[in-house]
């Protein structure tokens, strides 16, 4: 077994990245230009996004260390790209990101909160103030499909730009779960809560809406799992993983599926923050 | 119990498989008593501090040395390659336990009596030929070079203790021991070879009973060294003042395996057979993960429990922000908080010292040195 760093086991992380950005440059890029639904440059607008994201990160870095560093902000910011909304305006990305980033990382130094999370939601109410709260991309907005089971698992549901990618995200899962670096306890938790209640949900009133979530496969795998806002201890992982589970189940039915995850990931890593001062 | 991993062999690494014999050196350190004083003659087999003097001549200074990871002040004897020994132990070889304690008591022996002691029903002895990090040979080349004294020791000690399962136990991939023993093991219906997976902490008695099937509680564990110590004890009546060390590593031309006297200098040792590639590397004694590390070999002191020197490239691993993985508490083979115990700065007495959270952690945080071997305090100091 070999020994890895922090810089090794980003990099094996954002190489898993890599299928799913490709399969949102297919999705959201080349299927709209196939139908003439947008122009040829913005077939690329997944790729754009994370670019952006690195070049914001380096730049902060470059200020604050005269270096560029591959840590965990790098991830971060690759992440934030890849649950961004198909209607997110470059430029209110690129000004929301700046200031949430350096938001965040002053508030880090008071509360342990999950950042990703955090900025993802601030970055989705201010766009939503400008584009409204949809995931949809054009072609999902103006058509109706009637996609097979085995397209939604490759990723044609609603959801993040880069981010719907179900085999990819399982694929990255069963690869990350051999590593030690890795919390594989908490996305099993997360879905089989999540999963078990909205089986329930169905059974109840027949809507089978929720029971596909790609947008928590992908969040559970990749976000609710980063080693600085989660428990390290397996039992801290599957209480944690219990809870977001049942909360994004919850916001799911009563406000959206998409941004579930996100609110209930914030939410769960500031009351296990807050639960671990009182106790101290 | 965890499951054990198995470390990443060093590809550089290449040794010879011979013993190269160093047991003329111009003087050796051993550790200041109050018994002696500069100039005095010390003869051969003199215990100072419990540790025999491996060669006769006088004192000459008095000087501080890194005896042990401690720097002491120790006596330096100056060699005059007479050999003098004054007390030659002449007794009658022993026949049960008891004598055997009482003939052990004689060498000093203290570390195996009261390894002997601590057991009570004794069912099993096991001589345990396994180097735990790939930069070490000793163990193979030991049970190797000696197979024939080893087995017989340990067919006399199974005698006089009375009991009926001897074990020699090495790795699977040790091919060339694992012959010759098997050659003569014929003669001996009491002890059985054992080939262990070429796991790290496999030689942990918890795991090593474990996978030969067999009660750690009537179980006496030795090494080869140990083996050889009673070996010259039991059959040679002499004291055993010279030691098998490895000398190995990434940054020599070839690891070497050196038959040297307690308390030789390490620089004599590697000034006449040692070739260093580049100048700037680690030093590491007794291994990367479960020993320490010295700067510079002018001050250090083959001890007794000095076993193997690896001399790598320079690596700087710069300490970082803990990543809060966890993965230092999931290899823990005795399941320590050891985050926990390295921010709250506690010692824990159930560390096995292993050294596999140093080597887990992505972040290079010291957490051995701080759980193991309180180094928090010298810090704070």
């Amino acid at each position: 077994m070999k020994k890895k760093t922090t810089k090794d086991i980003v990099i094996i992380n954002i190489i898993l990245l890599i299928p799913l950005i490709i399969y949102g440059i297919f999705k959201n890029g080349y299927l709209l230009y196939e139908r003439n639904l947008i122009p040829f440059y913005i077939i690329f607008k997944p790729l754009y996004l994370t670019i952006i994201s690195i070049l914001i990160k380096f730049f902060f870095d470059f200020i604050t260390t005269k270096k560029i560093n591959v840590n965990y902000n790098l991830l971060y910011m690759i992440l934030i790209s890849m649950i961004m909304p198909y209607n997110i305006n470059i430029l209110v990305y690129i000004i929301t990101l700046i200031i949430t980033y350096l938001l965040t990382s002053l508030l880090e130094t008071k509360f342990k909160f999950n950042k990703v999370a955090l900025i993802y939601l601030i970055i989705i109410l201010i766009n939503s103030i400008f584009n409204g709260l949809t995931f949809q991309n054009p072609l999902e907005s103006t058509a109706s499909f009637n996609f097979s089971f085995l397209d939604l698992l490759m990723g044609r549901c609603i959801g993040g730009i880069s981010s719907t990618s179900i085999i990819f995200s399982l694929l990255a899962y069963t690869l990350l779960i051999n590593s030690y670096y890795y919390k594989k306890d908490m996305p099993l938790f997360i879905n089989i809560s999540y999963l078990f209640l909205s089986f329930i949900f169905y059974l109840i009133t027949h809507n089978s809406d929720i029971l596909l979530n790609s947008e928590l496969i992908f969040a559970s795998i990749f976000i609710a799992p980063l080693p600085k806002y989660s428990p390290y201890k397996v039992k801290g992982q599957v209480i944690e993983g219990i809870l977001i589970g049942i909360i994004s189940f919850i916001i799911s039915i009563l406000f959206n599926k998409v941004i579930s995850i996100y609110i209930s990931i914030f939410l769960v890593s500031l009351l296990a923050n807050l639960s671990l001062k009182k106790n101290n | 119990m965890k499951k054990l991993i198995k470390l990443l062999k060093d590809k550089e690494l290449n040794y010879l498989n011979q013993i190269n014999d160093f047991i003329d050196p111009t003087c050796i350190y051993l550790p200041k008593d109050n018994n002696y004083q500069v100039n005095d003659y010390i003869y051969k087999n003199t215990f100072i501090n419990n540790i025999p003097s491996s060669i006769s001549g006088k004192i000459a200074k008095i000087e501080k040395r890194k005896f042990n990871n401690e720097d002491i002040f120790c006596y330096q004897i100056i060699n005059d390659f007479k050999e003098n020994a004054k007390n030659k132990i002449r007794k009658k070889s022993p026949k049960n336990k008891e004598e055997l304690m009482n003939y052990l008591d004689l060498f000093h022996l203290t570390e195996i009596i009261n390894k002997i002691n601590e057991k009570g029903n004794l069912n099993n002895i096991v001589v345990c030929a396994v180097d735990e990090e790939c930069y070490s040979f000793n163990e193979f080349i030991s049970l190797s070079n000696y197979y024939n004294e080893i087995i017989t020791t340990l067919n006399h000690l199974l005698e006089i203790c009375v009991i009926n399962n001897g074990f020699i136990a090495t790795k699977n991939t040790d091919s060339g021991s694992i012959k010759k023993v098997k050659s003569i093991l014929g003669t001996y219906p009491n002890i059985k070879m054992k080939l262990l997976p070429d796991l790290y902490l496999i030689s942990y008695e918890e795991y090593l009973c474990s996978y030969l099937n067999i009660k750690k509680e009537e179980t006496l564990i030795f090494n080869t060294n140990e083996i050889l110590i009673l070996y010259n004890a039991l059959f040679k009546n002499r004291v055993l003042n010279e030691k098998i060390i490895t000398i190995s590593g990434n940054n020599i031309a070839k690891s070497l395996i050196i038959k040297t006297r307690i308390g030789t200098p390490l620089k004599e040792i590697i000034d006449k057979f040692i070739e260093i590639k580049d100048n700037n590397y680690n030093i590491f004694i007794n291994g990367i993960y479960v020993g320490y590390q010295v700067t510079s070999f002018s001050d250090v002191i083959i001890s007794p429990s000095i076993h193997t020197i690896i001399i790598n490239k320079l690596v700087i691993e710069e300490e970082t922000e803990c990543l809060n993985c966890g993965a230092c508490f999931k290899i823990c083979p005795v399941n320590i908080n050891v985050k926990k115990c390295y921010f709250e700065k506690m010692l824990s007495k159930k560390c096995l010292g292993c050294g596999l959270c140093n080597y887990i952690c992505p972040a290079n945080l010291k957490l051995k040195e701080v759980i193991k071997d309180g180094a928090y305090e010298e810090k704070n100091n």
